[in-house]
């Protein structure tokens, strides 16, 4: 091995199918999906199509397309996580609220990957293999009202009666959760036995006292659905808690929750990194463009300045986040870099979508043509609050460099 | 291929730097600071380590180890104490400006004295002791008469310019021109007019030398001027761009000094019943400057290998596609500017986190803050850098105004 940064001729490819892609069909329909709050799965199909016939699997592998397939892969393949961190920030690039529509198991995919049984995983994966059947989803079920990012603290209660368990409670902020044809949804036994007491359980779309309660309406990626999940009396059969009952003698249960983080961290940073490279790109076009008093922008030190820190700061991040996936490629533990990747990511993209805004100047939040800008600054904040919070994050981080540190 | 991996070779030089570092360079750390330099019997130790050449070509007398080799040693060593790189034996920033701006034939011979095994130093004089309001450029001249130059003028901030044989002095050499119209010269220290000003005293890095240089009529022949081949000013950007990232790799190991001393104390001191690092503001400080290093060491390894591929040859590089000076002056920008402002932090930080005690000499942490306001200023500061990483990206000219001090960039650097 080497240290090196160089993509690899599959991973230009993939870059500029993904670009001709991004530029050509996905950037002219972005803001009419935002004002539309969804993406027409008649797209959806169409750009599935697309991708497969041009011979690239990036669009599918951007959440975990392959199903429960285990082999090897090398970071050369666009299936390993540094090959989806690689494709999702030229995705996201394109639009956020379409990465996070498109059809597959999408965040349900890594803890029905980490910790389902081999029969799960072909059940459960099956269904998004045929192409030619309706468009699917599955989705992952955490959030609660009262618990975010104390997730030890969820109330979704379920009980063993007969050969099923029965689960009550509410579930909130779940991305595609009422479209999913299955969620995996985690709850509890007892509260009190706090993370040994949790059971992860795929339900099904139709399953008895399952319902879907609002679609939220939000600042931003408003094409992506955020879906409240009711579960009343709802029943699901033993079949279906993911890993089996064996699974959960020790912590494992929550440990299910935790490790799906260390996979998805890195890929929601680069999601994050895309939507700040956007607002980058564009802000350096704008400046290369224009002029004031008789001068190009670049001549102004100050504004030099301003993007100079905005391509660093993702830069730094997008570093960072390579790191965290090619440590996971090659079996080495990466929930500290994971959580670095995320807290960097989302930070970066923030400041790089407001600083856009500043230096596109007015026009950069009225004009019409450069809507694009006051969608990313929607779009974006949420980076810094999914998948974990920046503070959530520092704890992680935190806790793996201080000794003896188990809660604050 | 995205790899962060080092070779077993590279591996096996850090361990061995990192030993160095470790057994000698720390316990010392003081030491070299109050005697302003580094002890012989280290000096030794180092000479036969051999960091200085690793990034010199082969054919002009280096190891041919490249860039990356570079910043990772450099990382090691600055870890053990960041002054040492600055103050251990050798050509110093004379190797790189050789190599960029001298024919092989002139870098060859001007290195040649180091590969002897006897500590030596060279040095380059970029700084003025004057600014200039009337014109652009720089106040030292060089005036061409047939095949001699005479060269005139106040050089400031000569890092090493009491312990240097040999130095490359950069002047003005068509006034016209401003930046523009640079040239480089070699100049050994025994020249008739050419007088070292007592060295500076300085705010850290003290081990270090900076001083000034004064330039009388100093006659040098025409065989003596670095042509910088077919592109002066590109190759005078380059130089800056690859100096500045040996630097940021210094600041690298100093952020990771200072993180790992402060880690260390907030588990040990106690405060309320517990020890420090259990409170959040404490462990979220923590948090975020292991995020300054990590982040920081990455963008000083992109740029460095980013170097290292574009100097290959097209056989040497085999599939691996090629790489545009432009993303690695953008790249080396970047991790300069985000190097040294995380060792600020860290240093900062790392006095902060010890309370009073960090302001007292029995810690290291208020040595390696003042180590890394110094580092900042030297090569390319923070200013310059993002000018050259917002031109690099935007496409406009690299000129290079854009590493000296000119009035985008307001400021001098060391």
């Amino acid at each position: 091995m080497t240290i090196e940064f160089s993509l690899s001729k599959r991973q230009i490819e993939m870059r500029d199918n993904v670009r001709m892609l991004a530029t050509g069909v996905i950037r002219p329909q972005s803001l009419a999906w935002d004002r539309a709050g969804g993406v027409p799965e008649e797209f959806l199909r169409n750009l599935a199509r697309l991708a497969t016939s041009m011979g690239s699997s990036a669009m599918r592998s951007g959440l975990g397309e392959e199903g429960g397939k285990e082999k090897k892969k090398s970071s050369d393949s666009m299936q390993s996580n540094l090959g989806t961190v690689l494709a999702t920030e030229e995705l996201s690039w394109a639009d956020g609220a379409l990465l996070l529509s498109l059809p597959g198991p999408g965040l349900g995919g890594p803890p029905v990957r980490a910790t389902g049984t081999p029969e799960q995983k072909e059940r459960f994966f099956g269904i998004f293999k045929d192409q030619d059947a309706p468009l699917r989803w599955g989705a992952y079920a955490l959030t609660e009202p009262a618990a975010g990012s104390d997730v030890a603290g969820i109330r979704t209660s379920c009980r063993k009666e007969g050969r099923e368990w029965v689960l009550n409670g509410r579930k909130c902020y779940i991305t595609n959760g009422a479209r999913a044809s299955w969620n995996v949804v985690f709850a509890t036994i007892d509260p009190s036995l706090g993370r040994a007491g949790h059971r992860a359980f795929v339900v099904e779309k139709g399953t008895k006292g399952f319902g879907v309660g609002r679609i939220e309406d939000k600042m931003g990626l408003r094409a992506s659905e955020t879906a409240e999940l009711v579960f009343e009396d709802c029943r699901v059969p033993e079949e279906n808690l993911l890993g089996g009952e064996e699974k959960y003698a020790s912590k494992e249960g929550f440990m299910t929750a935790m490790k799906t983080f260390d996979n998805t961290r890195p890929i929601v940073a680069s999601m994050a990194i895309g939507i700040g490279r956007a607002a980058y790109d564009y802000a350096c076009d704008f400046v290369k463009r224009h002029y004031v008093m008789s001068r190009p922008i670049p001549r102004y030190a100050a504004m030099a300045e301003r993007l100079a820190r905005v391509g660093r700061g993702l830069d730094a991040a997008r570093t960072v986040t390579w790191r965290a996936a090619w440590l996971a490629d090659n079996g080495h533990a990466n929930a500290k870099e994971a959580s670095m990747s995320k807290a960097l990511g989302g930070q970066a993209a923030i400041r790089a979508c407001i600083e856009a805004i500043e230096i596109c100047g007015a026009e950069g939040a009225i004009a019409e043509d450069h809507q694009l800008l006051e969608k990313w600054f929607r779009d974006i904040k949420v980076y810094d609050i999914f998948e974990g919070t920046g503070q959530i994050q520092r704890i992680v981080i935190s806790k793996r460099l201080i000794s003896n540190l188990k809660s604050f | 291929m995205i790899s962060f991996e080092p070779t077993e070779d590279q591996r096996l030089m850090v361990d061995s730097i990192a030993q160095f570092a470790k057994t000698t360079l720390r316990p010392r750390i003081r030491e070299l600071e109050k005697a302003r330099a580094v002890p012989d019997d280290v000096q030794k130790t180092a000479l036969e380590l051999g960091v200085g050449l690793v990034a010199v070509p082969e054919a002009v007398g280096g190891a041919g180890l490249g860039l990356l080799t570079a910043v990772l040693l450099e990382e090691e060593l600055a870890f053990g104490d960041p002054a040492a790189g600055f103050a251990l034996a050798g050509p110093g920033s004379l190797a790189l400006a050789v190599t960029e701006l001298g024919t092989e034939a002139q870098a060859r011979e001007a290195l040649a004295p180091f590969t002897d095994g006897t500590p030596r130093f060279g040095a380059v004089a970029w700084g003025e002791k004057k600014a200039l309001a009337e014109r652009a450029g720089l106040s030292t001249i060089a005036k061409r008469d047939g095949d001699t130059w005479t060269l005139d003028g106040e050089k400031a901030y000569v890092l090493n310019a009491d312990r240097a044989e040999v130095f490359v002095v950069l002047a003005q050499v068509d006034p016209s021109k401003g930046f523009r119209g640079l040239g480089a010269f070699l100049v050994p220290k025994a020249a008739k007019g050419l007088t070292v000003a007592p060295r500076s005293t300085t705010l850290g890095l003290d081990a270090a030398s900076f001083g000034g240089l004064t330039l009388e009529g100093v006659k040098v022949p025409e065989a003596s001027r670095l042509a910088g081949g077919d592109d002066f000013d590109a190759a005078l950007v380059r130089f800056f761009a690859k100096q500045s990232l040996v630097f940021a790799a210094r600041s690298v190991g100093l952020s990771r000094a200072a993180f790992e001393l402060t880690r260390a104390y907030v588990d040990e001191r106690k405060s309320f019943g517990k020890p420090i690092g259990h409170f959040q503001a404490v462990a979220f400080t923590i948090a975020d400057r292991a995020m300054d290093v990590d982040a920081a060491r990455g963008m000083v390894w992109r740029a460095a290998a980013a170097w290292d591929a574009r100097d290959k040859s097209d056989a040497e590089r085999g599939d691996a596609p090629r790489v545009d000076e432009r993303e690695c002056l953008r790249q080396s920008a970047w991790a300069i500017s985000f190097a040294h402002e995380a060792a600020m932090r860290c240093g900062d930080d790392g006095v902060q986190l010890h309370g009073g005690a960090g302001f007292m000499r029995d810690y290291a942490v208020e040595k390696l803050m003042r180590d890394a306001k110094q580092l900042q200023l030297c090569g390319l500061t923070a200013e310059h850098a993002d000018q050259l990483a917002a031109a690099a990206e935007l496409g406009v000219p690299i000129d290079p105004a854009l590493v000296l001090p000119t009035a985008e960039t307001q400021n001098a650097f060391i």
